[in-house]
């Protein structure tokens, strides 16, 4: 099977060893690392936008896992639903949110709801209505949808990314999966 | 004011000139022209020989290289492969390169016929020297660890080089050499015309095809010249980075992909050597 290859351990840029420092850093990185001077700058973005911030773990978990879904990335799915139990997500609303059918259900938290609902549009891809960024707005500070919105993008972007690539899921986030009944 | 003054290109400035004039950068840029070869010596750091990938940067490339090398104040260029002068344009590329910096070009010298000869003679009113490999006193000994005829044809190309006014600098590279050996060595590079200035003497280093051979010395990035080093695969810490093993590039002395603009590598490079962390000359990406 045509794969492109990940940078081998002992084969590490310079510029990308500080990545590296504390073992394999995983798919996304080694892929990157071929890229020494992008992964230097990608990173940094990509851990602003999906790391801790002024945005709550669950809720951008639960941009990131919905997003993933609708796109269809099984690596981002497989790797975000760990980490979306570990946020505080129950088991049942991962299976909602990995499903990309309606989520709504395992959710009744309003805040969230219309997190769900922002995220079925900027991830759906097509046109964004004035009602719907009202409807956000309106459980949403500004700085929030902003930033709920850039996280969704970057997912998007690196949906896309582990996709083309095929990247592999970790075999202890697919055995975590298997126990919670997330396979 | 002079008119010299007047018309002289005004001196570089900027951070990498910065980094040349104090010493924390080596001046030279080095450009691997290509990887193919006529030979497949034992302790080739490229696995080079007749059938491998040429990776080759197209003389285009190179004089760019050249030309942003001198705008931000490197001081010189080398040039080295594969063999270089299996590229029929190398001739011209080392005049125009000499135009901007000075240049050492490697070579194995086997190549050196009349035609060839003839092509090469404007390099000896340009700032080229060209370094050419020369291991052993003794043909025999020499040819084993590089290729038959090897020795014959170099001892015929050195003088006619000279002959013809073109620097030439002697390469020898071995895991050790006794004295005595040394001595009718330099005793030959003198009788070629190549005086001992010009004879450099340096160890193999067990990257490559040493290293598939266990010769040579074991080193890492610290002992290694950080010298930017430019190639079709991307640019890396010093011409010992860019190997091949196992028909694999090597990556663990990558500096970046991109390589033109030469501004990009330099400045990653410079970053590495003042140990600043990595993504802090980031804002250089935003244009």
């Amino acid at each position: 099977m045509a794969a492109v290859a990940r940078v081998e351990l002992d084969q590490v840029p310079l510029l990308a060893r500080p990545y590296f420092a504390e073992g394999d850093p995983g798919p996304i990185v080694r892929a990157l690392a071929q890229v020494p001077e992008l992964l230097t700058v990608a990173l940094p973005f990509i851990g602003q936008a999906l790391g801790p911030s002024a945005i709550s773990f669950r809720a951008k978990e639960i941009v990131i896992v919905r997003t993933s879904a609708l796109a269809g990335c099984r690596f981002c799915v497989q790797t975000h639903a760990v980490v979306a139990l570990d946020a505080g997500l129950s088991s049942a609303q991962v299976a909602a949110l990995q499903s990309a059918g309606p989520a709504g259900h395992a959710f009744d938290d309003p805040q969230e709801l219309a997190l769900l609902r922002w995220v079925d549009v900027v991830a759906g891809g097509g046109a964004v209505e004035p009602d719907d960024r009202a409807a956000v707005l309106r459980h949403w500070a500004d700085h929030e949808v902003v930033e709920l919105t850039a996280v969704a993008s970057t997912t998007l972007m690196l949906n896309r990314f582990a996709t083309s690539l095929d990247l592999p899921t970790a075999p202890d986030a697919l055995d975590r999966l298997d126990r919670e009944g997330l396979l | 004011m002079s008119t010299e003054t007047l018309t002289a290109d005004p001196a570089p400035v900027g951070p990498i000139a910065r980094a040349v004039a104090d010493g924390v950068m080596p001046g030279r840029v080095w450009m691997y022209a290509n990887y193919h070869c006529n030979m497949a010596c034992a302790y080739c750091l490229t696995e080079s020989g007749p059938k491998v990938a040429r990776r080759a940067l197209d003389p285009e490339t190179m004089i760019a290289v050249g030309e942003q090398a001198r705008d931000l104040g490197f001081t010189d260029l080398g040039v080295t492969g594969g063999e270089t002068f299996l590229m029929p344009h190398m001739p011209s590329t080392l005049v125009e390169l000499s135009r901007r910096l000075p240049v050492v070009a490697l070579t194995n010298g086997t190549l050196f016929g009349r035609r060839l000869l003839e092509k090469v003679e404007p390099l000896a009113e340009c700032d080229v020297a060209l370094q050419i490999s020369l291991d052993r006193p003794d043909a025999d000994v020499n040819d084993e660890m590089r290729a038959p005829d090897n020795f014959r044809k170099v001892v015929a190309a050195v003088p006619e080089l000279v002959e013809r006014g073109i620097t030439v600098r002697i390469a020898t590279t071995v895991e050790s050499i006794d004295d005595a050996e040394l001595d009718r060595l330099c005793a030959l590079h003198r009788d070629l015309g190549v005086p001992d200035s010009d004879h450099i003497i340096r160890p193999i280093v067990r990257r490559g095809r040493a290293d598939t051979r266990g010769m040579g010395l074991q080193a890492v990035q610290s002992d290694l010249p950080a010298e930017l080093t430019i190639t079709d695969d991307g640019a890396f810490w010093g011409p010992f980075g860019p190997t091949v093993h196992d028909d694999r590039l090597d990556t663990d002395l990558l500096v970046t992909r991109t390589t033109l603009p030469l501004e990009t590598p330099a400045r990653a490079l410079l970053a590495l050597l003042e140990g600043r962390p990595p993504g802090e000359d980031s804002t250089l990406n935003i244009r």
